[in-house]
């Protein structure tokens, strides 16, 4: 079998690799209470990583899924008491129209996605900060739990949020797979240009994309608000990179393309154990974004097709 | 870069206009302030401006080089914290007054800056990952980095002599405007007068052109990176004087705000046009509106969304739409 081959196993391999070393070092790793605790703490960070996939997926990147977070976990805290659970669309509204508009600007004004979303995310930063009154806000225990308190309860041992980060992880999968619209992206992903040629509506489809992924920001902006039970312009801090970092370690190239949302979920899985390992091993925390940031490097430098790429800018 | 040349109405050409379009921005911008605020036109307000400008600028001016080479640099909020707290340490150490040998810890901070730069455009050319992707990632590490220095810890600088940058002032403007003014000579001089300056506009206004006549453009752009993190170094040391501290927050918001100020100073994205003037231009645009909006009394955080939709409008204003099929 050729090394091109193996390749599309290369995430699985290492997450297998992974969860046998830190199994052997720290047997109580295996404790299966343990790793769904271990697994549900993650949710917010999967769903926005499931997002991010589908913007690097057709090529682009989304840098402002953070901030997007950000602001949606101010809405809801703001107006949790207003709308009650329906304050849910009108956070999703608001990561689908700034998704959607950051589409736009790169699309049909020709402004690079890193750019374009990098002052989006300033633009969402400056509405949390007004919203909040630049103060940490909390939510009203009693509305939260009236509203969202589903979000957190068991059913026979399986925590609701693995069922949530399911069900969106089908419902992502069945997008990307089973539908022309997941077809049309890995078109656009594989080369635009020829996807323009065979007759798609290329920009209406990356505009579609960047919306997802604000879509996704913003339920991992609720989800996180309602879990931390407040709001802030900086909760959700310190998640770009991780979830940069989930879907390039799955699998999925910053060329596009190729990948998907399963990858991520392996991608997901490899970055909460590094990070209980890094925990077991008690790395410090400070250091824990320095060696992010070098299995990004590494993570890119490995999957990134430069077949694709005549010059690197 | 498209040579056609469309002519308006008026008889000026878009080039012309491109060019002198984000003077004219700050000169309106300075007037609206004035009329809503007199005050806005004292001196002591210029130096205020300027107190707040002169990091950005240096950094803005690093990777003013690497957008004119068309590539990107977004590690400087990393570069900028180890430089400040790189030279904290090794100023101390050394005796923590710049009358002892404690000045070393200047061109130590330098290189270090360079050093981070170097690496972060071997990262991008060897290894062939887009240069905005390959600095964010550096970025991280260089934050990650300062962090694990400081273990979280701020680190006062006190020596008066090194302070006298904020302190010392001459024509009520101090010392590190003058110190801003040397080094933006310095990069102009690099740009104009220089193989390397012309080589980065060579790389930018045509890739293909300049390893066509036989220029070596891995050397340009690792050179390039270096060269900025030198740049970075320098905003680290002037935001240390400024406030006396060295952090693993020293170099918050610097990565949006130098972006920010390149791009609106009109230096385009795609590479080959700008320099360092605009980028002058570009800083003072960006603080002229943060200071102009407290002076007339907004709220901090409306800069925020005025900064992301101005970067924006600069972005398509300076995009030639006939010259490009698509953007990733």
């Amino acid at each position: 079998m050729s090394l091109e081959k193996l390749k599309p196993w290369f995430p699985w391999l290492t997450l297998a690799v992974l969860v046998l070393l830190v199994g052997a070092v720290n047997p109580a790793f295996f404790n299966p209470s343990g790793m769904v605790a271990l697994v549900a703490d993650i949710v917010p960070l999967f769903i926005m990583a499931l997002g991010m996939t589908f913007a690097i997926y057709i090529g682009g990147i989304d840098l402002s899924m953070q901030q997007v977070a950000n602001l949606v976990t101010v809405v809801a805290t703001v107006y949790l008491a207003q709308f009650g659970i329906f304050v849910a669309v009108l956070c999703i509204a608001a990561g689908f129209g700034i998704g959607a508009l950051s589409g736009w600007i790169t699309t049909r004004q020709f402004v690079p996605s890193f750019v374009a979303t990098l002052a989006m995310g300033f633009i969402a930063l400056s509405g949390a900060r007004f919203l909040s009154g630049e103060r940490a806000l909390s939510m009203d225990a009693e509305a939260r739990d009236a509203s969202f308190g589903w979000m957190f309860g068991n059913t026979a041992g399986v925590p609701h949020e693995l069922v949530i980060a399911g069900v969106l992880l089908a419902i992502a999968w069945f997008l990307q797979t089973r539908t022309t619209f997941g077809r049309a992206l890995k078109a656009v992903g594989a080369g635009e240009l020829a996807a323009v040629a065979s007759g798609l509506k290329v920009d209406k489809i990356k505009i579609m994309a960047f919306a997802l992924s604000g879509t996704f920001a913003a339920i991992a902006g609720l989800m996180f608000s309602v879990k931390l039970s407040g709001g802030d312009a900086n909760l959700a801090n310190g998640f770009l990179i991780l979830a940069i970092v989930a879907v390039l370690v799955g699998g999925t190239p910053l060329t596009g393309g190729v990948g998907g949302v399963i990858n991520t979920l392996v991608g997901t899985l490899i970055v909460v154990v590094i990070r209980s390992a890094m925990v077991y091993l008690e790395v410090d925390a400070t250091m824990q974004q320095m060696i992010f940031g070098i299995i990004l490097i590494v993570a890119i430098a490995m999957t990134i097709d430069r077949s694709k790429m005549r010059i690197v800018k | 870069m498209a040579i056609t040349q469309t002519t308006t109405r008026a008889g000026i050409s878009r080039d012309t206009l491109v060019k002198w379009a984000p003077l004219l921005v700050l000169l309106v911008l300075c007037a609206f302030f004035a009329v809503m605020e007199p005050r806005f036109l004292s001196t002591r307000n210029f130096a205020r401006i300027l107190i707040a400008a002169t990091p950005t600028l240096m950094v803005a001016i690093g990777v003013t080089f690497i957008i004119i080479m068309g590539s990107i640099d977004l590690s400087m909020e990393g570069a900028v914290s180890v430089c400040a707290v790189a030279f904290a340490y090794c100023f101390l150490w050394l005796g923590g007054t710049l009358a002892s040998w404690a000045w070393l810890a200047i061109p130590f901070a330098m290189l270090v800056g360079a050093v981070l730069g170097f690496v972060n455009g071997l990262i991008h050319v060897k290894l062939k990952i887009p240069s905005f992707m390959a600095s964010l990632a550096m970025g991280f590490v260089g934050t990650g980095l300062a962090m694990v220095m400081t273990g979280g810890d701020r680190i006062r600088i006190e020596d008066e002599l090194f302070r006298a940058l904020l302190t010392e002032r001459i024509f009520g403007f101090p010392l590190m405007v003058y110190v801003a003014g040397l080094f933006l000579l310095i990069a102009w001089f690099i740009q104009t007068r220089t193989t390397l300056g012309r080589n980065f506009y060579a790389v930018g206004g045509g890739e293909d052109l300049a390893v066509a006549s036989g220029l070596n453009v891995a050397r340009v752009r690792i050179m390039g990176f270096t060269l900025a993190g030198v740049f970075f170094a320098v905003g680290a040391l002037l935001a240390v004087g400024r406030i006396g501290i060295a952090e693993t927050a020293t170099g918050n918001n610097f990565m949006f705000l130098s972006i920010t100020a390149v791009v609106v100073g009109g230096t385009a994205l795609w590479g080959g046009i700008g320099g360092v003037w605009n980028t002058l231009v570009g800083v003072l645009i960006v603080f002229v509106i943060g200071n102009g909006m407290v002076v007339i009394g907004l709220p901090g955080y409306v800069q925020d969304a005025v900064l992301g939709l101005l970067v924006i409008l600069a972005v398509i204003l300076s995009t030639d739409r006939k010259s490009i099929s698509f953007v990733k």
